[in-house]
């Protein structure tokens, strides 16, 4: 069988941490938060897993106008003990998918510790906290990020009808191999998951800046923070129903389905449009 | 990837029987009844990450504790009749979201099977399964029957209620036998195992229900057990027959009137060209089956 990696370089890694994306996340959380680290570290790419075992190649999905190839790439800041993983979910052989990834990390990047970023849809308003949440493949690495706020503190089985999410999978893999692992994510506010929510990301940033001491300047995304929150000031001032939508989240009322779905769309068509 | 055995049984000449779940849990309800029945003791499994996405996490207090799996298990049973591995797959091993397996993933495990049957010295193995035809719900079942051998046909052929494949009608001699029931069989004769595949007829009407057709599962273990020695209770699968039999028929009750009259037809001469039941009315059937099936569901005991 081909060898499913394709180095570009190697660079010398030897104690790193790795962070985790899926493309196609709630929010494109994950790949959001690994754009950031890449533009602000300065990661550069250089391995790629092969996508013909793990990906159906019947053809190309398009996108508005934009052809969708399956990626699988790692990037890594040496200067920064740091990888980054971002992929596409795999659609086939998930085990071998994820234990290639995880030899890349053991055998060439050295990883101590691997973090999965995900989104999930909250239906709370944007003005709530965004907390982050977490589960762990081990109670050792659960107890060493006790300091950081986290809420990690469920119990947990996969409904019937339903699968479990790759980062679990993820998790369990690499606790096969003694890697600590934590999948994180962030609520976002329904409302917010087709568009963009900065303020999500900046929750997860900030864990992995405090976490790996990356000593990140946030300026610029707590500028676009600012200039996000304006605008739904704005919308909420100009659009009565967005108003009385979020204030209805805001003192823990539901929405109807019809009420979701045209906040959805004001919203949508409000931030775009602006 | 690979098996995991948790004792190795002294076991004569055994026979295999191997089964993975396909349309109306026709051969995997025959081989879950035989092996309830006979008191069979697990000695093995195939490690299954490599084959399956998993199907549940287990989360205490934020950490990840297990992860379950679609199981594919190996039995044994020593002494009465003769003596026997039984292997039982949970799910068949598919890339992405098709029903049955294809591909090297079907092929490894499979592949995994088979080192067992040579292990412990198979010398046939049996599989089955489904064949869907143009019969009636309540009509009884016919085995159709498959070898790898020349020498069995004669074997096959003389079993009660049982017909070999290339003697149906309107097929035209051929045919083939979709994912590991049937793969397996081919993969076993290139390694020198005689193999057999017995498939229990289903109406092709009926092809898509979400419940299984125990009906079909009694025909094929007749002829499993005559082949096997073994004297089986059929208690349970006619229970289950006339549970899914009531069922079935409430379901045929709300059918449009032409439709259900073309099946009605089908309870008196068993149909040789498909002209009764038209292509057209068993895909209507398959597409609305679970509406179907909920409708049903509203009056009566639902089959487990």
């Amino acid at each position: 069988m081909k060898d499913p990696l394709r180095f570009s370089r190697r660079p010398e890694l030897p104690s790193s941490s790795l962070v985790v994306a899926w493309s196609g996340d709630v929010g494109q959380l994950g790949p959001k938060v690994l754009d950031y680290l890449k533009r602000k570290l300065g990661c550069e790419s250089f391995c790629e897993i092969e996508p013909v075992d793990f990906f159906p190649l019947g053809g190309v999905a398009i996108e508005d106008s934009l052809v969708q190839f399956p990626e699988s790439r790692f990037y890594a800041s040496p200067r920064h003990n740091l990888v980054l993983f971002e992929s596409n979910s795999p659609a086939s052989e998930w085990y071998r998918f994820l234990n290639i990834m995880l030899d890349v990390a053991e055998h060439y990047c050295h990883v101590k510790e691997l973090y999965a970023i995900g989104g999930m849809v909250a239906v709370s308003a944007h003005t709530t906290p965004r907390e982050l949440v977490a589960n762990f493949n081990s109670s050792e690495v659960k107890e060493a990020l006790t300091p950081y706020q986290i809420l990690g503190e469920f119990d947990y089985e996969t409904p019937l009808g339903q699968r479990p999410t790759l980062n679990s999978f993820l998790l369990w893999a690499a606790k096969r191999r003694n890697i600590p692992a934590v999948s994180l994510w962030v609520p976002i506010p329904f409302y917010l998951a087709g568009i963009d929510d900065p303020e999500s990301k900046k929750r997860v940033l900030a864990f992995i800046d405090q976490r790996l001491e990356l000593g990140i300047d946030f300026s610029d995304l707590d500028g676009e923070i600012r200039s996000q929150n304006e605008k739904l000031a704005e919308a909420r001032n100009n659009v009565p129903y967005i108003e009385e939508s979020i204030a209805k989240l805001e003192s823990n009322q539901s929405l109807s389905e019809e009420e979701s779905l045209r906040l959805v769309n004001g919203m949508d068509e409000f931030l775009r449009g602006k | 990837m690979g098996i995991r055995l948790l004792k190795e049984p002294v076991l004569e000449k055994p026979d295999m029987v191997a089964c993975w779940p396909g349309i109306g849990n026709i051969g995997a309800l025959a081989v879950d009844t035989l092996r309830t029945q006979i008191g069979v003791e697990e000695f093995g499994d195939i490690e299954p990450w490599d084959f399956f996405y998993p199907r549940k996490v287990i989360i205490k207090a934020g950490v990840v504790t297990d992860m379950e799996f679609p199981g594919g298990r190996f039995y044994y049973k020593k002494g009465e009749g003769r003596d026997l591995i039984i292997f039982v797959a949970e799910e068949q091993p598919t890339d992405g979201g098709r029903m049955y397996a294809e591909g090297r993933k079907a092929y490894e495990m499979g592949g995994l099977v088979l080192d067992v049957a040579e292990r412990f010295g198979c010398r046939r193995v049996y599989t089955s399964g489904a064949a869907v035809a143009l019969t009636h719900h309540a009509a009884r079942p016919r085995v159709w029957a498959v070898t790898t051998t020349e020498s069995l046909l004669q074997d096959l052929k003389s079993c009660e209620n049982t017909v070999l494949m290339s003697e149906i009608e309107g097929i035209g001699g051929g045919g083939s036998i979709t994912g590991m029931n049937g793969l397996l069989l081919g993969m076993a004769g290139r390694r020198g195992f005689e193999a057999v595949c017995l498939m229990g007829e289903i109406p092709d009407y009926l092809s898509g229900i979400p419940f299984p057709f125990p009906r079909a599962s009694k025909s094929v273990l007749e002829v499993l057990s005559r082949f096997l020695g073994l004297g089986i209770n059929y208690e349970a699968l006619d229970r289950m027959t006339a549970q899914v039999d009531g069922f079935i028929e409430s379901i045929c009750e709300s059918l449009p009137p032409p439709m259900k009259e073309r099946i009605g037809q089908r309870r008196i001469a068993r149909q040789v060209r498909p002209e009764a039941i038209t292509e057209e009315d068993a895909k209507w059937i398959k597409e609305h089956v679970d509406e179907l099936f909920k409708k049903g569901d509203t009056g009566g005991e639902r089959p487990s």
